[in-house]
């Protein structure tokens, strides 16, 4: 019973983990930016969401509009800040988008993320539903089937558009998409753009359960980055499936020795990993 | 400056190198008078106590960023685990500070020796994040063993440092204990830049293909970087302990690796003098920000990026490019 119930607490945090992973992934596929504010735009979103229903918006409507508001700042923090350093040094990525996350964070500290906010379950996914004998929150199965939802659209607008298409190219060979005259600067604000929504569409629906505070998005960074290398850096699917056996490995040692043992074993894990399978779950990381 | 040695332009600055010692003994001078300034002012004291533990912290940071060009995001994580190791050691076996320090130093190299075995190997992404991650591991441990570290409360009650049995109490003192741990760490580093292990570790830096196709274990060098990096970082961590006589959760938190960042990228990565600037600039301005508004975190991430983006090279950076220039000028 214990482990049904803690099977779909793994499910939706490796659901809200894969939404946050995969603008990792694209971010560093195309822009080759490891981007350490993803946790402050996920925080941003979940902050958004509170500010969004204390206005007396609907959760819906809330749920839509805080991540194109986020997705709109990741455009023009792109474009603002991060082209300035697209030919500089890895080493410099890594330490604007830290800069990055610390005044975002800031912004929300002054903005009442001191506190620890609430947002209500709305009421039509309140409640539990029994499957078999199991008792499952409806909101936590919504929360799911969300990210699903959100990660399959995603997967088939790589696969099926011409945006797909140059982001596909910008990620298997910079050189050879730039020659074929993808402006991969333009791209990039879209590919930030679309990863900051999601991570924001992850702190709203996410919010209703982790809460919403300044650093609320911190652990999922973490968790997110522990994500992206199981899976490979780069690697699409490796996220996926590194998001839900991260998700499931983090609330089942919580659930039975603690949180932060949990959080050391899945830091063995991924050393393990790193030792044995550089390259990830299916051996498509960059090791680069 | 020590890239001077590989510089053919080396003999026409030989008389600027001059001025260079003086100036730098000048300052070393200066700061060992400190307290006799400060006499009426306990608590600035205190600041410029706590200003010289983030200079030997900053300082340990960019033994590893500056040498290997391995960039850590959770250096913190030396830091914490001295200050609570070094903490513990003094509550609970003895305050006897030539004792307490050293075995916190050798504890915190064994364990970076075994982590950094495995971390030292992934490429610089990879490494950021992994040493980010075993910050939070750090973290998470304290409150994991919080019978013993108090938790979120901190590590409380560590009781007066001795020295050969001499009990430490005097503000002085301290400083000028700190103050010379810092001297002899940078004499050290300097020292390291130029001899054959230095050069070495620059090598790696640069181009570490090309490192190792000159018969260089870059690997075993990254690793004794990496070790001889926590080990000072873990000193920094023992002394803030023993100063305050008390240790906190957050000394672990990445907020506090990102401050650790910061001196280093303030004062310019892998001057070694820079750093030491950084830290010191940084804690002072920090406080005298942090007492003016609170949103001083606003204010830091904007100069974070701002460095970053205008002046990479940190103030140290554009001191020496300003020097550079002056020295062209009068040749």
């Amino acid at each position: 019973m214990l482990a049904a119930s803690l099977a779909v607490n793994g499910v939706v945090l490796g659901s809200v983990l894969l939404m946050c992973s995969l603008g990792l992934t694209l971010i560093y596929g195309v822009g080759r930016i490891v981007n350490f504010a993803h946790g402050a735009l996920f925080s941003l979103g979940a902050m958004a969401g509170v500010w969004l229903s204390g206005a007396g918006l609907p959760f819906w409507l809330t749920l839509i509009l805080a991540p194109l508001g986020v997705g709109l700042v990741g455009v023009v923090l792109d474009w603002a800040i991060l082209a300035r350093i697209r030919h500089r040094p890895m080493v410099d990525s890594l330490l604007l988008t830290f800069g990055l996350a610390l005044l975002i964070t800031g912004v929300l500290y002054e903005l009442g993320g001191r506190n620890v906010q609430i947002l209500p379950v709305p009421s039509q996914l309140e409640g539990i539903v029994s499957v078999g004998g199991l008792t499952l929150p409806i909101y936590r199965i919504f929360v799911s089937l969300l990210a699903v939802a959100l990660t399959a659209a995603l997967l088939l607008f790589l696969r099926n558009s011409t945006w797909g298409l140059r982001v596909r190219a910008a990620n298997d060979d910079p050189e050879m998409g730039a020659c074929l005259g993808i402006d991969r600067g333009r791209l990039m604000h879209s590919v930030v753009g679309i990863s900051a929504a999601l991570a924001a569409a992850a702190g709203v629906a996410g919010a209703p359960i982790f809460t919403a505070f300044a650093t609320v998005g911190d652990k999922i960074l973490i968790l997110a980055f522990m994500t992206v290398i199981l899976g490979g850096l780069g690697s699409l699917r490796g996220a996926v499936v590194a998001a839900y056996a991260v998700g499931l490995i983090i609330v089942f040692g919580e659930g039975y020795f603690g949180g932060q043992l949990a959080l050391m074993a899945l830091f063995l894990l991924v050393m393990a990993m790193l030792i044995k399978w550089p390259r990830g779950f299916f051996g498509e990381g960059r090791t680069e | 400056m020590s890239d001077l040695a590989a510089n053919p332009a080396l003999e026409r600055r030989a008389s600027g190198r001059g001025l260079l010692i003086a100036g730098a003994a000048l300052v070393a001078v200066a700061g060992a008078l400190v307290p006799f300034w400060t006499t009426g002012a306990p608590f600035l004291l205190m600041l410029a106590s706590q200003a010289v533990i983030a200079a030997i912290l900053a300082l340990s940071l960019d033994l590893l960023t500056g040498n290997t060009g391995l960039l850590s995001f959770g250096h913190a994580a030396w830091f914490g685990f001295g200050a609570y190791v070094a903490g513990l050691l003094a509550k609970l076996v003895t305050p006897e500070m030539l004792i307490v320090v050293p075995t916190t130093v050798i504890a915190a190299c064994l364990v970076a020796a075994v982590t950094g075995a495995v971390l030292v190997r992934q490429i610089g992404k990879t490494f950021a994040i992994l040493t980010l991650a075993l910050s939070q591991i750090m973290f998470a441990l304290v409150f994991v063993a919080s019978d013993i570290t108090g938790g979120e409360d901190g590590l409380q009650g560590v009781p007066v440092m001795t020295v050969l049995g001499q009990p430490v109490v005097q503000a002085q003192t301290w400083y000028w204990l700190l103050y010379g741990v810092l001297l002899a760490a940078l004499a050290a580093s300097l020292h390291i830049r130029r001899s054959p292990l230095g050069r070495a570790w620059l090598s790696i830096r640069e181009n570490a293909e090309r490192a190792r196709f000159i018969g260089i274990d870059v690997n075993g060098l990254k690793l004794l970087a990496f070790v001889m990096s926590a080990g000072l970082g873990a000193l920094a961590g023992a002394l803030l302990a023993l100063f305050n006589g008390a240790a906190s959760p957050d000394l672990l938190s990445w907020f506090e690796s990102g401050k650790i960042l910061m001196f280093v990228v303030l004062g310019g990565v892998g001057t070694l003098v820079g750093p030491v600037l950084g830290g010191i600039v940084f804690t002072f301005a920090e406080h005298y920000v942090s007492s003016l508004t609170s949103a001083w975190l606003i204010y830091f991430g904007g100069l974070f990026i701002l460095i970053v983006i205008v002046a990479p090279g940190g103030i140290f950076g554009v001191l020496g490019h300003a020097w550079r220039r002056m020295q062209g000028q009068g040749r």
